[in-house]
C-alpha cells in the first residue's frame, strides 16, 4: 500500500510539474517574457538584432499555424521577408523574380527549384548550413535548371555547377554588373580612368569649399560670388540651383540667428551650426531639437519641449531616403517599422494575472558587441548603442568626413578596415583632404559601402543601408567602381579574396573570364 | 464543351482592356472556352502587331528616331515586341489567376523556354506551324490543376521580327522570313 501511495505522489509531481512547465512555456510564447529559449537556432547575420521580436517574420498566429497549408505558411513568411527586402530586390532587377516560378508556364520551373519562396533558399535558424549570402542549399544549385549549358555554350563546357555563383561571373538575384550585353559594352579600358571621379560624391565634397567661401565678411556675397565663379555644368545641378535660391530668399542662417535657450547656446554648438548645411538652409535650433514647437521664438516653450539629442524620427523629417535606408541596413535595423514591439499585455481576460509573470520587456538597444562581428570591432567599443544618426554624424559639423572615415574605423577593426590605411583609396583621400585632388577622387569607408545613388525620383542620397551594395560584392561594381576602374578590372578585383582583404592595395591576382567569353560569342 | 463562364468573359476582358471592368454578361448557354481564349487573343495579337509595326517597324526601323533593345532599362530604350508582350502578361498574372498566357516558340531564343514546355504546348506548336491559319486547343493537368489550353499561331507580321531573330546569336533557327510561323501565344484557364 505504501508503495502505491508513494507512486500516487509521485505521479501527481509529476503532472503539476508538468502542467506548470508547460504553462509557464505557453505563457512565454503567448503572453510575453523572455523567448530566448525558443530560438531553435542562430538567426543569419542582421537578424540577430530582432531575433527575440519573433512575430516580425512569424506573422501567422497559432490558428493559423495548426489550420494553414504549409504552402500558405510559406507564402506568409516570404511576405514578411519581403517588407525588408523588397526594395532591394528591385534594385537588383532580379534574374529570378518570382512571377517567372508563378503558375502553369512556371510549374517545372517550381518542381525544380521554387523560387517563388524565400525560404527555399535562405532556410532561417540553421546556422549549420547556411553558406555566405545566407543561403542554405548546396552550392550547385544552378543545376536544378541550367544542365544543358555545358552542351548550349562551349564557354561553359565542363563547369562544375559549384563554380556559377562563386566565381565572379553570376548571381542567382543581382546580375546588373554581369549581363552579357553590359559586358561586352564595357570591355576593355584603362583599369584606372584618366579623371577617377565619382560624380555624385564629387557634388557632395564640393560643399566644404563653399563654405570656406562664407567665412567671409559678407557671406551672402561670398556665396552669390560661389554660386557665379562655378562651372555652367555644375549650375545646372539641382543642389546649386537651391543654393541659389537661398541666396535670392535671404533664408540662409548665421551665428546670431541661433534661437535656443540660453544653457544650450554654446560657442561651439552655434559655430559649427552657423557653417552647416543645416543652418544653410534655414534650420534653426528648435527644429531639431524642440520639433513641437519648431517655429516658436519663447525660448521658455522651447526649453521645455527640449530634446537633448534628436533622435532618428527627428532627422527623417527632412532626411527620409537616408533615414529610411538606415533601418534596411545592420546599423538601424532594429528601427525599422515593421519589426514588431513588445507585446502588449493582456487587460481584460483570464490571462491578466500572468501580466505579472509574462510582460515583455522592450528589446534593449542592440549593441556593437552583441554582433556576430563582435570579434572584428574594437573591444572598446562594444558597448556603444547602434540605431542613432548620432553615433555616427556629429550633427553640428558641416563636414561629413568623420561619418566617412573616423565614425567607420571607431567600431570596425578587421584586416579590411586596418588596411585602408595602407591603401591607394586612403592616398587619394588624403590628397583630396589637402586640396592637392579635386573633390571626389578621394575614397572613403562611406564611399564604397555608402555609396551615393540615385533614387527613383531622380535625387541623389547617400543609402545608409550598408548591405545593399555590400553582398554579393558585385553589387558594388556599377554604383561605385565603375566611377573610376575598367568594368573587367572592377569584377577582378572584387574576385581576389586576397585584395578584398589588403583593401585593393595591388592588382588582382585572379582573372574572371566573362568578359572574354561575352567577347568570344560576338557575331 | 460547353459551360458557364461568365467569370472569365469578364476577367477576360476587364484584363485585356485594362480600362476597369465593363457589365458584361453572357448568354444563358454560357460561352466557350475556345470562344474566350480566341477573344483575348485578338486583343493580344492587335496590341502585339500595332506595338510592332507602329513602334518598332516604324519609329526604329525605318525612321531611327528610337531603339529597341533586349536591355531596355539601362539602355533607356523601348522593350522589344517579345518582351512587350511578356511585360503584359506579367502585368495581367498580378491581376488575376484567371487565365494565363505566354509567348512560346519551338525555336526559343531563351532555350530554358523549350525545356519549361508541357507536351500539349509541344504538340500545340507544331500543329499551328503546320497548319497555317488554324490553332490548337487541347485540356492538359499541370501542377494538379486541369486546364484549357489553347495554341495561336505567331507571325512574323514585319520584316524586323525575322531579321532581328535571324541575327540573334542565341537563336537556334536562322532562316526566318516575313509571314513565317515564329512560336504561339499559349493561353491557360484553369478549369477547377
Amino acid at each position: 500500500m505504501s508503495f502505491l501511495k508513494k507512486t500516487w505522489v509521485l505521479w501527481t509531481v509529476w503532472g503539476l510539474g508538468s502542467l506548470l512547465a508547460g504553462g509557464a512555456l505557453a505563457g512565454i510564447l503567448f503572453v510575453g517574457g523572455p523567448r530566448s529559449m525558443m530560438l531553435i537556432g542562430e538567426t543569419t547575420s542582421a537578424h540577430k538584432q530582432f531575433e527575440l521580436a519573433c512575430e516580425s517574420c512569424h506573422t501567422t498566429g497559432i490558428v493559423e499555424n495548426l489550420t494553414k497549408s504549409p504552402k500558405k505558411l510559406q507564402k506568409a513568411m516570404t511576405k514578411a521577408c519581403l517588407t525588408c527586402h523588397k526594395d532591394e530586390k528591385k534594385v537588383s532587377n532580379d534574374s529570378h523574380p518570382t512571377k517567372k516560378f508563378r503558375g502553369a508556364k512556371g510549374a517545372k520551373l517550381r518542381a525544380a527549384l521554387n523560387a517563388q519562396q524565400c525560404g527555399t533558399c535562405h532556410m532561417e535558424h540553421t546556422p549549420e548550413i547556411t553558406r555566405a549570402n545566407a543561403v542554405t542549399l548546396p552550392r550547385d544549385l544552378c543545376s536544378a535548371c541550367h544542365q544543358e549549358i555545358g552542351e548550349e555554350r562551349a564557354t561553359h563546357k565542363g563547369l562544375g555547377f559549384e563554380t556559377c555563383a562563386s566565381s565572379g561571373c553570376h548571381n542567382f538575384h543581382d546580375n546588373t554588373a554581369l549581363y552579357e550585353s553590359l559586358l561586352v559594352k564595357n570591355s576593355g579600358g584603362d583599369w584606372l580612368k584618366a579623371s577617377p571621379v565619382h560624380a555624385h560624391i564629387a557634388h557632395g565634397r564640393a560643399v566644404p569649399l563653399l563654405f570656406a567661401s562664407l567665412s567671409d565678411q559678407d557671406p551672402i556675397k561670398a556665396l552669390e560670388d560661389f554660386v557665379a565663379d562655378l562651372p555652367e555644368s555644375s549650375k545646372e545641378q539641382g543642389a546649386i540651383d537651391k543654393l541659389a535660391k537661398l541666396v535670392d530668399e535671404d533664408k540662409i542662417l548665421k551665428a546670431g540667428d541661433a534661437i535656443a535657450p540660453a544653457a544650450y547656446v554654446t560657442a561651439d554648438a552655434v559655430g559649427k551650426w552657423s557653417s552647416s548645411a543645416h543652418a544653410l538652409n534655414g534650420v534653426n535650433c528648435g527644429a531639431c531639437h524642440a520639433p513641437d514647437v519648431a517655429q516658436s521664438t519663447d525660448l521658455s516653450e522651447l526649453e521645455q519641449n527640449w530634446i537633448e539629442e534628436p533622435g532618428l524620427t527627428v532627422c527623417a523629417d527632412c532626411h527620409r531616403e537616408q533615414a529610411k535606408t538606415f533601418t534596411y541596413g545592420k546599423h538601424g535595423m532594429s528601427l525599422h517599422p515593421k519589426i514588431s514591439k513588445p507585446r502588449k499585455p493582456p487587460t481584460d481576460n483570464p490571462l491578466l494575472a500572468a501580466v505579472f509573470l509574462f510582460e515583455d520587456q522592450p528589446v534593449p538597444p542592440f549593441k556593437v558587441g552583441d554582433s556576430y562581428l563582435a570579434p572584428k570591432m574594437h573591444k572598446e567599443a562594444h558597448g556603444r548603442e547602434l540605431g542613432s544618426c548620432g553615433t555616427c554624424h556629429k550633427p553640428h559639423d558641416v563636414d561629413l568626413k568623420d561619418a566617412a572615415v573616423e565614425s567607420c574605423v571607431g567600431c570596425h577593426d578587421d584586416t579590411h578596415t586596418r588596411n585602408y590605411f595602407k591603401s591607394p583609396h586612403y592616398e587619394a583621400w588624403q590628397a583630396e583632404l589637402a586640396g592637392n585632388a579635386e573633390p571626389g577622387s578621394g575614397v572613403t569607408c562611406a564611399d564604397c559601402h555608402m555609396p551615393k545613388i540615385e533614387g527613383r525620383g531622380g535625387d541623389v542620397f547617400t543609402t545608409h543601408n550598408q548591405n545593399a551594395y555590400f553582398r554579393p560584392n558585385e553589387k558594388m561594381i556599377r554604383p561605385v567602381c565603375m566611377s573610376c576602374h575598367s568594368l573587367d578590372f572592377s569584377i577582378d578585383a572584387l574576385a581576389d579574396p586576397n585584395l578584398v582583404e589588403n583593401n585593393f592595395n595591388g592588382r588582382p591576382a585572379v582573372h574572371i573570364e566573362s568578359i572574354d567569353w561575352a567577347l568570344s560569342r560576338e557575331r | 464543351m460547353k459551360t458557364n463562364i461568365n467569370k472569365y468573359v469578364a476577367g477576360a476582358l476587364c484584363a485585356a482592356m485594362l480600362a476597369g471592368c465593363p457589365a458584361v454578361t453572357a448568354n444563358a448557354e454560357g460561352v466557350e472556352y475556345r470562344n474566350v481564349t480566341d477573344m483575348l487573343h485578338a486583343v493580344m495579337d492587335s496590341d502585339r502587331t500595332i506595338y510592332t509595326k507602329m513602334i518598332v517597324k516604324r519609329l526604329v526601323a525605318e525612321k531611327k528616331l528610337i531603339k529597341a533593345t533586349e536591355n531596355y532599362e539601362d539602355d533607356g530604350s523601348a522593350p522589344l515586341p517579345a518582351q512587350m508582350f511578356r511585360l503584359g502578361a506579367e502585368a495581367v498574372a498580378d491581376r488575376t489567376d484567371l487565365f494565363e498566357y505566354s509567348l512560346q516558340s519551338l525555336w526559343p531564343i531563351n532555350k530554358p523556354n523549350a525545356k519549361n514546355q508541357t507536351e500539349l504546348e509541344k504538340i500545340g506548336l507544331q500543329y499551328v506551324a503546320d497548319n497555317i491559319g488554324e490553332n490548337f486547343y487541347g485540356e492538359e493537368e499541370i501542377d494538379g490543376t486541369e486546364y484549357f489550353t489553347a495554341v495561336y499561331a505567331d507571325i512574323a507580321v514585319a520584316k524586323v521580327c525575322a531579321d532581328c531573330h535571324n541575327a540573334h546569336k542565341d537563336s537556334p533557327r536562322t532562316d526566318f522570313k516575313l509571314g513565317d510561323v515564329m512560336g504561339g501565344v499559349v493561353i491557360r484557364i484553369p478549369l477547377d
